[in-house]
């Protein structure tokens, strides 16, 4: 992709799926990219008895909900920027409405609220069959053209396999 | 009923026995990310331990832990050390969770403590630190609300 290229709705599309297809414990659990664009992402996590965190009962971890907002709205940051940056999450918080039950996909959904200069302030929610489960507000750091590795942009959009890309190099927590 | 969180004879008998691992062993994807508990050397509650486990890595080049991995080591060690903290056998059920991520959680064993801050009839409020080289250089701390159910009784 040329540089003055503005991504396509699929160009985006394409970068995230890599993103997530990089993370091992995204791509180990199978997490998928439905829609990507500077206005939001939809991911879906298929259901696996490995996300319980009651099993007699049938439950979902709560922790499976923390992981799924937080790669969620980390995804969203990156269509949502003038340019790719590397932006590590500050803080999170979730409020879960309900817990999630076995045997069901969680689709999450997450948009960017605002970008200033230092930081990205971010939103997502987590739902089953359309039931709201969670809800979560993250915050990300820009670390900045100065700390963002030369060639992540071009490693978003490239080709080749995402494992040889400096795609997700990330600096200490400035 | 089966064996399980709900059942209060269960629950009561494995909180006196403090057998953690017997909770921890209904607690899949706990199991999966590597948490174990142990009796804590230094105090009274517990010192809980993520293992730095390939699947658990959210960055490959650094490499570092993915850091909702990290929070739900900690809402692990939150929510068991609850049930053995707690006045009596209650039922912990999250409802919301804030962690700050102090610095990159690298590949390495991560450890953590938890303090019960207020245990109230209906709700407990428990603070979580988790470090890695030295418990005064944190990675991430995080608190998290419960409300405390009563189990069922058989």
């Amino acid at each position: 992709m040329p540089p003055d290229h503005t991504p396509s709705a699929a160009d985006w599309h394409r970068a995230l799926a890599r993103f997530v297809a990089v993370i091992p414990h995204t791509r180990a659990l199978g997490l998928e990219v439905l829609e990507a664009t500077p206005e939001g992402v939809t991911l879906r996590l298929p259901w696996h008895e490995d996300l319980l965190g009651d099993a007699p009962r049938g439950l979902v971890h709560g922790g499976v909900l923390t992981m799924l907002l937080d790669t969620a709205c980390g995804a969203a940051v990156l269509p949502a920027l003038p340019a790719p940056e590397v932006c590590p999450t500050l803080d999170l918080r979730v409020d879960h409405f309900r817990p999630g039950v076995a045997g069901q996909a969680i689709l999450a959904e997450a948009r960017v609220v605002r970008v200033t200069a230092s930081v990205v302030f971010t939103e997502g929610t987590l739902r089953q069959q359309a039931q709201p489960l969670a809800r979560g507000i993250g915050n990300f750091v820009r670390l900045g053209p100065r700390n963002t590795p030369p060639g992540f942009a071009e490693a978003l959009f490239a080709e080749q396999p995402f494992d040889e890309a400096p795609f997700e190099e990330r600096n200490d927590h400035a | 009923m089966r064996d399980g969180f709900h059942d209060i004879e269960w629950l009561a008998r494995t909180r006196a026995e403090g057998d953690v691992q017997a909770w921890l062993s209904l607690m899949p994807y706990a199991r999966r990310i590597g948490v174990t508990a142990q009796a804590d050397p230094d105090g009274e509650g517990l010192l809980f331990r993520l293992d730095p486990r390939e699947e658990n890595v959210g960055n490959v080049l650094l490499p570092a832990l993915h850091g909702g991995v990290v929070a739900a080591f900690m809402e692990t060690a939150a929510t068991l050390d609850l049930m053995l903290a707690a006045r009596e056998p209650r039922l912990p059920r999250i409802v919301d969770l804030s962690i700050d991520y102090l610095r990159t959680a690298r590949v390495v064993p991560t450890l953590a403590r938890c303090t019960l801050l207020r245990e109230g009839r209906r709700l407990g409020n428990v603070q979580v630190t988790a470090w890695q080289e030295r418990e005064g250089v944190p990675i991430a701390t995080a608190r998290l609300h419960f409300v405390l159910g009563a189990p069922s009784a058989r």
